[in-house]
């Protein structure tokens, strides 16, 4: 039985101890928040052995795995001490706050013969996994030639009130603030892709009209980068807080095929390289889309049918791979070459934003 | 009534009074929509030295338009802050008399959001009182939410020596759980640090101000509004009649350790207002779903939910029936009888202003 521990007992971790609860040969040993409340009301509703306040006196239950789960500041410190205390180490996104603390954590999980995941799950639901087996097939044909990953979020008023009434709230204090916290799934669905370890990064970002009609001056929630590598592959990446639909997407083109992959949908749609001739182009393509539309369809009710149709199913999947590559010594799932690259593009982008960020104009000195 | 005995009234009243008019309150949630009409009720009691705390993201010009009416020696301060701030706690609960407990909040779907913001507060809170030996009654405003109602048969009463839910976490509902838990820690803090309390647990608060309909007449969550209330009394009480309640179980003597229920008289069935709503506000279709039927759903949806791991939430299970459902009458005797409450806004004229605000509301949307 693999013991299992959760450090941070906010609201990802009801995430993290539902689906592990689905995940059988596991079981978790205890959990822990710096607030003793917190770590009592996450035991209280899930079948957990202990509680605490204190990450010392977890780690002396011995746990085998430790799920972190706390603000992104404290990721790096968390996962080095649990590391260091022989722990396996999930990390939520974003794994640290810059890419130099991603390597140390890595190069120290190796050393010590211990593995180490992030929470890139949005990579392993049903949809996701489908992409990745077609691309591995030689679907794309040549390797990727171009990649575009839409990752929105929808500012809703709780959060934005939350965010622009605290100037304390611990976002504000990521070294990308807002986004920090939420573009890691978007950057990593192209570091899967690229090939090289430093592809140019070109970042333009701005607070939007809406926050900035809410007095919002720091938190930019409209992001647009270019990434290309050695005039090969290239790559768009946006966010946006206002944009609708507020789109979960990655699309991918090849020299042959492409393919669009949607989060939100749970849906995989290929792109036919070919053309067909005269009219027959305006004819049929639209009805292999339309069957490819209802071949999705069929496909989420069977898997809803099949009880795998959660909102976390990729989660699961990831956690449970994770597992598996504890105990049997297989690869770890995300590639340690995939952090280290989205940790780098993410450091390549808030370095440009804080640069670029416009300053507010000097007052005409009054004679 | 002459001035006389208009008089009378009021000295009597304050001799029942555990504090004085120069006593100082603290009102958080003050800017919420309960907590407005605390403010002023307490203002037109005479109150002179009020603290309103509101969340920093608040917008507080109604406050501070309230607050601009003062009369003259009233010193009347908002103050801006975070509960989960064990320094905004210790800053605001210095040398208060009594704490008006009305904020809560976070995201009714999310359990640690809610537990954090409403019961990690609360502690926050308690600690600081603990701290500061001035503290003559924390009065803590909980809900109807808390009551289990599982084990009475239909058409019984629900009171105060009702049960509450023992495994909230099975409500599939996160302000339930966070205001069980609320409920708990205030007793516990009471029972170890002698902190004097009432708590008082309104119905479904409604006013202008509030355009949504309450889940217990029913939803809209599938595309069309699902009428599950059908003949049962609402539990309504209206924003002024409920803010004067706790006002009033905040001030009286001799209540400490009590609970209270707030409902007005009166109440519509869930059918008589759902009438009165279409007829006032705008038309729209419903379907009526009989209360066996809609027990039924919520055992399927239940037994689903457990089945598939949470394929889908439990949020329609049988304790949600049995509290937001099930035939049942309310009561109020106990604030009328031992704090001498009487709404003085008649449900008529409640719900006159209400739908008038609705109309707003959606004029304004």
């Amino acid at each position: 039985m693999l013991k299992v521990a959760i450090v941070g007992c906010g609201k990802i971790a009801d995430s993290h101890a539902s689906q592990i609860g689905r995940i059988k040969g596991c079981e978790i040993v205890g959990v822990c928040d710096s607030e003793p409340l917190m770590a009592r009301q996450l035991y209280e509703r899930f079948p957990i052995k202990r509680h605490f306040s204190d990450l010392t006196e977890l780690l002396d239950a011995r746990p085998d795995v430790v799920h972190i789960t706390t603000p992104p500041e404290s990721h790096f410190d968390i996962a080095k001490f649990c590391l260091e205390r022989g722990c396996h180490v999930y990390v939520e996104k974003p794994i640290a706050l810059h890419a130099e603390e991603a390597q140390t954590l890595i190069e120290l999980a190796d050393e010590r013969g211990l593995k180490l995941t992030v929470g890139h799950d949005a990579q392993f639901s049903n949809a996701a996994r489908r992409m990745r087996a077609l691309v591995k097939s030689g679907y794309l044909g040549a390797g990727p030639i171009h990649m575009e990953s839409y990752y929105c979020y929808e500012l809703g008023r709780a959060y934005a009130g939350a965010l622009l009434g605290n100037k304390r709230h611990w976002v504000r204090r990521l070294p990308g603030k807002l986004l920090h916290n939420i573009i890691d799934h978007g950057i990593a669905s192209l570091a899967e892709f690229l090939t090289t370890d430093s592809p140019q990064v070109k970042a333009y970002g701005f607070v939007s009209p809406f926050l900035r009609s809410l007095g919002e001056s720091e938190i930019i929630d409209e992001l647009r980068v270019t990434i290309c590598e050695e005039q090969r592959t290239t790559a768009y990446f946006t966010f946006s807080s206002q944009m609708r639909p507020s789109l979960h997407q990655f699309r991918i083109y090849g020299t042959q095929n492409g393919l669009i992959l949607d989060h939100d949908q749970e849906t995989m749609i290929k792109l036919r390289g070919e053309r067909f001739k005269s009219h027959l182009e305006k004819f049929v393509p639209p009805l292999m889309f339309a069957q490819q539309h209802l071949e999705n369809l069929v496909r989420n009710i069977g898997t809803f049918l099949a009880k795998d149709l959660h909102m976390n199913s990729g989660m699961k999947y990831l956690i449970e791979s994770f597992y598996r590559s504890i105990l049997e010594g297989t690869p770890v799932p995300i590639s340690y070459r995939e952090i280290l690259l989205t940790a780098r593009i993410m450091d390549a982008i808030f370095v440009q934003l804080n640069v670029n960020r416009p300053q507010p104009q000097a007052q005409p000195q009054m004679a | 009534m002459l001035p006389t005995n208009i008089e009378n009234l009021h000295n009597l009243e304050n001799a029942n009074r555990i504090i004085g008019s120069d006593d100082p309150i603290l009102i958080t949630g003050a800017n919420g929509f309960i907590g407005l009409r605390v403010v002023e009720n307490l203002m037109d009691r005479g109150f002179r030295e009020l603290t309103c705390m509101t969340r920093h993201s608040s917008d507080s010009a109604k406050l501070e338009a309230l607050v601009s009416r003062r009369r003259s020696g009233a010193r009347i301060r908002v103050v801006k802050g975070n509960l989960l701030s064990r320094e905004d706690c210790a800053k605001v609960t210095n040398g208060v008399a009594a704490i008006f407990h009305l904020a809560a909040g976070g995201s009714d779907k999310s359990f640690p959001d809610a537990f954090m913001s409403t019961v990690v507060s609360t502690r926050n809170l308690l600690e600081a009182s603990v701290q500061d030996k001035s503290l003559k009654r924390f009065v803590n405003v909980s809900s109807f939410a808390v009551y289990t109602n599982t084990q009475k048969r239909h058409w019984r009463l629900l009171d105060e020596t009702c049960p509450v839910e023992t495994r909230p976490e099975l409500r599939g509902d996160a302000y339930c759980f966070a205001k069980v838990k609320q409920d708990e820690i205030v007793v516990e803090y009471a029972k170890r640090f002698g902190i004097p309390y009432v708590i008082v647990r309104p119905g479904y608060v409604f006013g202008p101000g509030k355009i949504n309909i309450t889940g217990r007449v029913g939803i809209d969550t599938f595309g069309v509004f699902m009428h599950l209330g059908g003949s049962n009394p609402v539990p309504f009480t209206y924003v002024d009649n409920c803010a004067e309640a706790i006002v009033l179980a905040g001030l009286k003597k001799g209540v400490d350790g009590h609970v209270f229920n707030i409902v007005d008289d009166d109440l519509p069935s869930s059918r008589q207002f759902l009438c009165l709503y279409k007829k006032n506000v705008r038309r729209f279709k419903s379907i009526y779903v009989p209360h066996a039927l809609s027990h039924l759903l919520c055992c399927i949806w239940e037994r689903y939910s457990n089945w598939s791991e949470g394929q889908l939430p439990p949020v329609f299970n049988r304790r949600r029936w049995h509290a937001h459902w099930k035939k049942t009458r309310y009561s109020n005797e106990k604030l009328k009888t031992q704090v001498g409450w009487t709404p003085k806004v008649p449900m008529a004229e409640g719900l006159k202003r209400y739908f008038e605000g609705c109309r707003d509301g959606r004029q304004h949307a």
